[in-house]
């Protein structure tokens, strides 16, 4: 999958799942505190990302690794690319 | 202005998992009020009478019993230990599944150790696979914290084998299918296929069962009856027939005060729903919820239901041998076919027998039951009680009578005595039990699924029940003791665990 067509999947997640405007979704944002989502929204970002995206996540060490966006764009990259071997 | 009521916890959902929350709540000093939106609180614990006689709604049998195991450990905890008569399903033929296309039955003895050897001698050449599969079970039940009150409770995280099927880990073990559905039996207990299901929450049901396979004396009649004396030692409010309406004051993602539907205005610091997550979310304002957090809850899919026929066996002498025993049939080895909707051979049938006293006379009681969907009900879904069409009794008959003709195949003794007296479908249980679709373990709890469970984005909301951490009456009892930590605080919590297992 190209890197392009991660970035615009992941943001359309936030923009139509958590109803972020587009304009704040640049890779460097943090989820946190640009994005305003909290803890509990985790298991939702997870859950929409692994529609998304037909990947199975684990909520673990990896995934509470992610701050930025930018984050999220090479985890489904490395996701993507484990799912194929 | 008018004064309102003030208190502690308001718990939604008067089954198993509410009448728990709101004793331990109550039992760490809390004001409660428990809401149940049927006639009486116990949920599917509650036992209807026909004829005098008592039938199982929808609690027929548990695992857990055996000491230090988690379920016997909850009841000490709760206090109610000494109430809970367990009747084991032990001796010859108490507990048995037949695989009727190959002509085979399985007694279960009680306890792993014991099922061990038997799998050993009927499978000689899989002796390697038998061990693996129980050392996988045991090793996942050590590992889930959430199933020691001994250890701190947390929520562990998650382990490899929530991520594979039990389906996979069984053509990882064995080719022979005869023994697959020897190790999916219990999928029943759960109302999920073994593709479906996680091997992790296979081995976490399925462990108490194999351990200990056992009735209680009175069935849930016993736990609701322990439940409301405890509750009289404690500042805990029944309303029956009543729900939340809607939530009226809301501030900083707080919900302060709510509509009762007896009218009433109320206010409480924490809100628990141990009901079925979709109904949360119709209760619930949804536009303080994200899209996605409303995506996730409405792709919950319900578990599967049953049709069950409930009779008795006439003219036996009271000492007459009558169970307590368990019978699953299973026409095909394969658990997968069986739990499909679309299957539309004979269905899997699991057929009780045990001996019922009431009011001075004693009686042989038969509670047989099939799994449903709801597609073998949709035609009639629309229609309420007492107010079905032909079609739908015409259906119900038709069941009754399989169900009547392969109880007497398998018991030809019972031929002329055995009478069904009534039978329930999974409108029936929708209807009488508020369990949307008339499912039985709420949520199909499949692999990879984040279940709506603890703190919700409205921060003194919380989520327990059977479709929070694992289904039937173990997980939902479960899920309360793992919220009444977030609610009390790990140190109280974790000293009056303590305390009462010291007792």
């Amino acid at each position: 999958m190209a890197e392009q067509d991660i970035v615009n999947l992941v943001n359309g997640v936030f923009m139509e799942s958590f109803e972020i405007p587009g304009e704040k979704l640049v890779p460097e944002a943090k989820i946190f505190t640009d994005l305003g989502l909290d803890s509990l929204d985790i298991v939702d970002l997870v859950v929409a990302l692994q529609k998304k995206f037909g990947v199975t996540m684990r909520d673990d060490e990896r995934v509470r690794a992610i701050r930025t966006l930018e984050d999220i764009y090479n985890f489904i990259q490395i996701l993507k690319q484990e799912n194929r071997k | 202005m008018h004064s309102i009521k003030h208190y502690d916890h308001i718990v939604v959902g008067g089954g198993i998992s509410g009448l728990s929350l709101s004793l331990l709540l109550g039992m760490t000093g809390n004001k409660v009020l428990l809401l149940e939106k049927g006639k009486n609180i116990g949920g599917a614990l509650f036992r209807f009478r026909r004829n005098g006689i008592p039938f199982d709604t929808g609690f027929h049998f548990t695992g857990g019993f055996y000491k230090n195991g988690i379920l016997n450990d909850m009841l000490t905890v709760l206090g109610i230990h000494d109430r809970i008569h367990p009747l084991v399903f032990s001796g010859p033929g108490a507990s048995r599944f037949v695989f009727e296309s190959e002509q085979e039955a399985f007694d279960i003895p009680v306890g792993i150790d014991n099922l061990i050897p038997v799998l050993k001698k009927r499978f000689p050449r899989e002796h390697a696979a038998i061990d693996r599969y129980f050392d996988l079970i045991r090793r996942v039940c050590a590992n889930t914290t959430a199933m020691n009150l001994r250890k701190t409770m947390m929520l562990a995280d998650t382990m490899d084998e929530d991520f594979v099927s039990l389906q996979e880990v069984l053509d990882q073990l064995t080719g022979n299918e005869l023994l697959k559905g020897f190790c999916c039996g219990y999928c029943m207990c759960y109302g999920v296929k073994p593709s479906e299901i996680s091997f992790a929450n296979h081995a976490r049901v399925a462990v108490g069962l194999y351990e200990t396979l056992a009735r209680v004396k009175d069935g849930g009649d016993a736990f609701i009856q322990a439940f409301q004396e405890r509750f009289k030692a404690y500042d805990i409010e029944i309303r029956c027939n009543t729900s939340i309406e809607h939530c009226i004051e809301i501030r900083d993602q707080q919900v302060r005060t709510f509509l009762l539907s007896d009218g009433e205005e109320v206010a409480a610091k924490f809100c628990i729903f141990t009901i079925h997550p979709q109904e949360v979310l119709k209760i619930l304002p949804r536009e303080h919820f994200s899209k996605a957090f409303r995506d996730r809850v409405d792709a919950f899919e319900p578990s599967l239901g049953f049709f069950s026929a409930h009779g008795v066996v006439e003219d036996c002498k009271p000492d007459d041998d009558f169970g307590p025993s368990i019978v699953s049939l299973y026409p095909l080895p394969n658990l997968n076919t069986l739990l499909s909707p679309e299957y539309d051979g004979p269905q899997a049938l699991v057929m009780l027998r045990n001996k019922e006293s009431a009011d001075g006379k004693v009686y042989n009681v038969v509670t047989a039951f099939e799994p449903s969907f709801r597609e073998h009900v949709a035609p009639w879904r629309d229609s309420s009680v007492g107010k079905r069409p032909k079609g739908y009794r015409d259906y119900k008959e038709r069941r009754m009578n399989l169900i009547h003709q392969r109880f007497t195949e398998y018991y030809p003794e019972y031929k002329n005595s055995f009478k069904i007296i009534d039978a329930a479908s999974m409108l029936t249980f929708r209807d009488y039990l508020h369990s949307p679709e008339g499912c039985a373990y709420g949520i199909k709890q499949k692999i990879g699924q984040f279940n709506l469970f603890g703190k919700l984005p409205l921060s003194n909301i919380y989520v327990a029940g059977q479709s929070a951490v694992m289904p039937g009456i173990v997980g939902a009892m479960i899920s309360s003791f793992i919220v009444t930590r977030s609610l009390v605080g790990k140190e109280k919590y974790g000293q009056f665990i303590e305390e009462r297992l010291a007792h």
